[in-house]
């Protein structure tokens, strides 16, 4: 006779059952064991070989997570340094107004050019000078926004000499690409004699000139220092451009990483978490295997022979 | 005539009693490990009768219903079965000490690692995120220290393992070959040797499991035992075997010829290539794992320039090589300022910039980078233990089948033993009745006279 396994045991030993009997026990109890673990975790993947290429994609899977994250993190610190700089370029783009129309306001047949009218002018400019200064000077956590990566705590000096690098900070917002987050003092603000700040630069030379009101001198802030100031006015205007195209940018990769992430998650899940309602009947269909194990051995028929003989 | 009557039934008495007395052995050993179920073999008695009518029964001898094919067999698949199944516990063991997927583990250590690069760019001057930088750095190097000794020490345990082994192993092959002696001489002074072959067959099979011995019979009664071509017991003569060489080398060998004792199944089989193979291969890909990092870091920072445009090449972050023996620069630990975040010599830029630190962050998924070796060791560890769990499971119903087909046959069945007994019985009540009627028979005749 055969059995289910497909052995030809010719008999049966009260031993074969036994072993029988305990290998199916074992196997049972090794089934749903797994299934519980599968449950109680809610991953699939427990150990590397419950699915060794899943386990290694995982890991790299979580490694990218990892990196979305900080991406988005880097996003959001660039964030805080461009809003910070558009709304100090904008400050610093209406007092260049103020100056430029003080200059304005010397051309023209109605000009008093009288000494304490020039004065007052040349103050303005003066004081506007000392403005941005300090605007160029704003930190954002400690760190001057407008010095590149050359000084931390300042951009320029009180004599508006410029302290700073010439290397803008950036930040990784996706792979590979870095977006600038502040700007350098000489992009903004020029340098040398072309330059708004020093005090050989365009301020202070308007200044100088309306204070010494020579015919000559006034003729230079109507045409050479005027033109000077507008191709400087017009170049920070471009920068502010620049910035506010920057801050877009970090904006739109903030919720790319964020969208990132979400992929991400979406695909480790759909690998590794446990589907709970198959899980939960292939658990139970194991446990029902296993009573039926233990049952069927407790039923172990004693029974021989040996009984029925008198 | 009563006289010959009465001689055959005295000698179907005896027959049936020693019949009896088989069955009786068989039921009492029914359970007993190794033990081989034995019939006795009756014959009848000719004799010298000139009508032909015999001399009764007798018992020419008790043997066992042995098979030496199916025992083999049963041999062989259970030394198969103990290799995958010592090789298993150990390579699991070896998975627990690097438990992956998980938030814990030496992946997401490194993940955090890498990440905290972005934050020294964030802030190049500030020291807080390079003091970040120095304590992950020591936290990886912990973790890789750890699953190193972790991995030391399970190589330490198999190899001792193989060392206990072997101690059994010699008392076993001594038991064989003195066993062997005696079944001889029981055999050569005429008596069967039934128990002792049991015993010794049940001590062959231990053998079988730990170091894969074949069992050569010799055809007069003895047993040789021979592994991998190399004969350890030879009639009287046993041999004694040593574990000679170290991790990578380890081997069985003989210790009167020196010979190396080749081990294909057995677990001992098991434990050796442990320690010889895979073992050593986890070690090695997280030596390489540590390497890949020490390298990977150290290269990135030498082409950058500390705050004050020293080169990076002055001041690696990673010093000394594999896992158990990479550390973090000391320097650096003493002063964080030291890491060289900056991508540029020139001053004043390099006093804030993180250009070099940002470029670090980006090492993540560098292809020969440590993340990519972990994941490949991790893999192939996972394959590893996937392949022997398979091996376990086919290779269990293999010896579990062969197990069966051997009790099948040399193991007791007690419901044919009953039957037997009853055949025995009634043979024996029936010769009994034999000489009662003689008797009676003799009486009438005696009365009669």
């Amino acid at each position: 006779m055969t059995d289910v396994m497909g052995t030809n045991a010719i008999s049966y030993t009260p031993q074969i059952m036994a072993n029988q009997m305990i290998s199916n026990i074992d196997g049972a109890e090794a089934q749903q064991a797994s299934w519980e673990e599968q449950l109680s975790t809610g991953n699939t993947i427990n150990q590397p070989s419950d699915n060794p290429a899943g386990a290694a994609e995982l890991m790299q899977l979580n490694a990218n997570l990892s990196r979305a994250q900080q991406y988005a993190a880097n996003a959001n610190d660039g964030a805080g340094w461009l809003s910070l700089g558009n709304s100090t370029m904008n400050q610093v783009l209406s007092a260049l107004h103020q100056a430029q129309q003080a200059v304005e306001s010397v051309s023209g047949a109605t000009l008093s050019t009288t000494p304490s009218a020039l004065q007052a002018l040349s103050d303005q400019v003066a004081s506007a000078r000392t403005q941005l200064i300090n605007l160029a000077n704003t930190t954002y956590g400690g760190q001057a926004i407008f010095a590149g990566t050359g000084n931390v705590g300042a951009a320029y000096d009180q004599d508006g000499n410029y302290l700073g690098g010439g290397t803008a900070p950036t930040r990784t917002v996706a792979p590979g690409l870095q977006v600038a987050v502040g700007l350098t003092g000489d992009q903004v603000f020029g340098s040398g004699t072309t330059g708004l700040l020093g005090t050989n630069g365009i301020l202070a030379q308007i200044a100088n000139d309306l204070q010494s009101g020579t015919s000559s001198s006034i003729a230079n802030v109507e045409g050479s220092d005027l033109q000077a100031l507008n191709t400087a006015v017009a170049q920070v205007s471009a920068q502010a451009a620049q910035m506010g195209a920057n801050y877009q940018q970090v904006q739109a990769f903030a919720t790319q990483a964020t969208d990132t992430q979400q992929v991400l998650q979406t695909q480790m899940s759909q690998m590794d978490s446990t589907n709970v309602a198959q899980v939960t009947t292939q658990l139970t269909e194991s446990q029902q295997a296993f009573e039926a194990a233990l049952w069927a051995t407790s039923q172990l028929s004693q029974d021989s022979l040996v009984q029925f003989l008198g | 005539m009563g006289d010959l009557a009465l001689n055959i039934a005295a000698s179907g008495l005896n027959a049936q009693q020693t019949a009896m007395d088989t069955i009786s052995e068989n039921l009492t050993n029914a359970n007993t490990p190794g033990y081989v179920s034995e019939s006795a073999v009756l014959e009848p008695e000719p004799g010298g009768n000139t009508l032909g009518v015999g001399d009764g029964v007798r018992v020419t001898g008790v043997v066992q219903n042995a098979d030496q094919l199916l025992a083999t067999t049963a041999q062989q698949t259970q030394g198969v079965l103990s290799q995958s199944t010592a090789l298993q516990q150990i390579l699991q063991g070896a998975q627990s000490v690097l438990p992956e997927p998980s938030s814990s583990g030496i992946g997401a250590a490194l993940s955090s690692f890498w990440q905290a690069w972005d934050a020294v760019n964030q802030d190049p001057s500030n020291p807080a995120p390079r003091t970040q930088i120095v304590d992950l750095a020591q936290n990886l190097v912990a973790d890789f220290q750890q699953a190193s000794s972790q991995l030391s020490a399970l190589q330490g345990n198999a190899e001792s393992q193989v060392s206990s082994a072997v101690g059994t192993v010699n008392t076993e092959l001594a038991q064989v070959a003195s066993l062997n002696v005696q079944i001889g001489a029981t055999q050569g002074s005429g008596g069967p040797a039934n128990s002792l072959i049991d015993q010794q067959n049940a001590i062959i099979t231990q053998l079988a499991s730990s170091i894969g011995a074949v069992a050569v019979p010799q055809g007069n009664g003895t047993t040789n035992i021979v592994v991998g071509g190399v004969t350890l017991v030879q009639g009287s003569w046993s041999d004694t075997v040593g574990v000679s060489g170290g991790a990578g080398t380890m081997a069985l060998v003989a210790q009167t010829s020196g010979a190396t004792v080749p081990t294909s199944s057995g677990s001992v089989a098991g434990e050796l290539a442990a320690v010889n193979q895979y073992l050593p291969s986890y070690q090695g890909q997280l030596d390489a794992t540590a390497n890949a990092l020490a390298t990977t870091v150290n290269t990135q920072l030498a082409q950058g320039y500390t705050s004050t445009s020293t080169p990076g090449s002055d001041f690696p972050l990673f010093v000394g090589s594999g896992a158990a023996g990479l550390t973090v620069n000391a320097a650096i630990v003493a002063n964080p300022q030291l890491i060289a975040a900056s991508a540029t010599s020139a001053q004043p830029d390099a006093t804030n910039d993180g250009g070099n630190a940002q470029a670090l962050a980006e090492l993540y998924n560098a292809p020969t980078g440590p993340d990519a070796q972990y994941q490949s060791l991790i893999e192939s560890l996972g394959s590893q233990v996937q392949a022997v769990n398979n091996q376990v499971q086919a290779q269990t119903s293999v010896a579990n089948a062969a197990q069966q087909n051997l009790q099948a046959v040399e193991g007791v069945n007690t419901n044919d033993q009953m039957v037997q007994m009853l055949t025995y019985q009634q043979a024996y009540q029936a010769s009994a009745k034999l000489v009662s009627t003689v008797d009676t028979m003799m009486q009438a005749l005696i009365a009669a006279v």
